[in-house]
């Protein structure tokens, strides 16, 4: 059960959340939690957690997931942003050390409930698609500071350091592979 | 209408979490109010989104799994109180400190946050500039009531002003009414009186 399961296509994920959201699914929240929980943990590892805090924090996260399963809204944002915006939101939180969660991100559970429309739930699917082909199209100099950038979480400074390139090459190279990645995905909200 | 955003690299790390707290509040209470920045920011949380299905996988200990299932009926993290509700959201939870005397027509009530930024609220009256400090770092503004202009234009509120490079000209509260406006700041070092608020608030 906590191995890293098998790859499953987004809208699948999708299902297991509302199966969770609408009848409390536990078989379907194990499956959650066997593809998210190592993913998550990876993450944080790689945004400079040590094992112990990596660990915490995805089962945090999973644990966030079940509670708020009920607001995820796939009209809004596929599966995987979806959590990948509760871990990054709870890691603030721990860095921050505060003792109440921080409202300074975007709360993905806070937002007004609106009528589910299928097309912008197909939208926002095809949004997901696109990106990941977006992601691989990137010429390699921007994609590697995305990577380094979301993968690691490094500060633009530490990038710098790393590659060995001017900190304003560092900065027009993420700001060209985001205006990359904006233009594949259109005037989607 | 906006006519100001911060640059792509500050929504950036804005989106994977990296930009400092005080810094992050000044970004999210532009971001709340333009549709352009939450846009830009989807874009980056779905790239943060597909790197999570990229990412190789670290198996969670053993027991993780049964030790959540026992946890279920907990209640979810209770949400901080409401402080300041005439404040739009992202500042309504912040625990603002008393008003401080700046400069004449200038008053700033500071904020606490954690790590390297510090910021707070600013109030200008008409005619006035607003203090700013030498450039160690990324320093935003943004404008909640009344208007200010510099040597990059003019803003308006829910403008932000990234500067990227050094502006000599201060930003000059124009128009009939004062300006209120968030500042955030990685600077350390501050100039005049503001610089000595710093140090009299402690941070
Ligand atoms: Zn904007």
């Amino acid at each position: 059960m906590n191995q890293p399961g098998p790859t499953r296509s987004g809208p699948d994920h999708a299902t297991l959340i509302e199966a969770v959201a609408l009848h409390r699914d536990r078989a379907a929240f194990a499956d959650l939690f066997g593809y998210f929980g190592p993913r998550v943990k990876a993450w944080m590892l790689r945004a400079g957690c040590n094992a112990t805090a990596a660990e915490e924090l995805a089962q945090e996260t999973m644990l966030a997931v079940w509670q708020k399963a009920r607001q995820f809204d796939p009209a809004r944002a596929g599966a995987s942003t979806w959590i990948f915006t509760i871990a990054r939101n709870l890691r603030v939180d721990t860095l921050r050390r505060e003792r109440h969660p921080s409202d300074l991100m975007p709360d993905p559970a806070a937002e007004p409930e609106a009528p589910i429309q299928a097309d912008r739930v197909l939208a926002i699917a095809q949004r997901e698609i696109r990106i990941r082909a977006a992601l691989t199209l990137l010429p390699p100099e921007q994609a590697e500071v995305i990577r380094k950038a979301f993968f690691e979480d490094k500060i633009h400074a530490e990038i710098e350091k790393e590659l060995g390139i001017p900190l304003g090459t560092v900065k027009s190279r993420l700001r060209l592979a985001i205006y990359r990645l904006r233009a594949v995905l259109g005037d989607l909200t | 209408m906006i006519h100001h955003h911060p640059t792509e690299t500050t929504l950036a790390a804005y989106a994977t979490g990296t930009l400092p707290e005080a810094l992050a509040l000044v970004a999210a209470t532009h971001i709340a109010r333009c549709a352009a920045c939450r846009q830009a920011v989807a874009t980056l949380e779905a790239t943060g989104g597909a790197v999570l299905d990229e990412v190789t996988p670290v198996a969670l200990s053993g027991e993780a799994l049964d030790r959540l299932l026992v946890r279920m009926d907990e209640p979810p993290r209770a949400v901080p109180p409401v402080l300041n509700p005439e404040l739009p959201a992202p500042l309504s939870r912040v625990s603002l400190g008393r008003w401080w005397p700046v400069g004449p027509g200038v008053r700033y009530r500071p904020w606490r946050a954690s790590g390297v930024a510090w910021g707070g609220l600013l109030l200008a009256q008409p005619g006035r500039s607003l203090p700013r400090h030498g450039h160690a770092g990324l320093e935003l503004t943004c404008v909640l009531s009344g208007r200010f202009a510099d040597g990059s234009g003019e803003f308006a509120p829910g403008d932000l002003s990234e500067p990227v490079t050094d502006h000599d000209q201060p930003p000059l509260v124009i128009g009939t009414q004062p300006c209120l406006c968030i500042i955030a700041s990685e600077g350390m070092r501050l100039r005049g009186l503001l610089g000595f608020a710093q140090r009299m608030i402690g941070r």
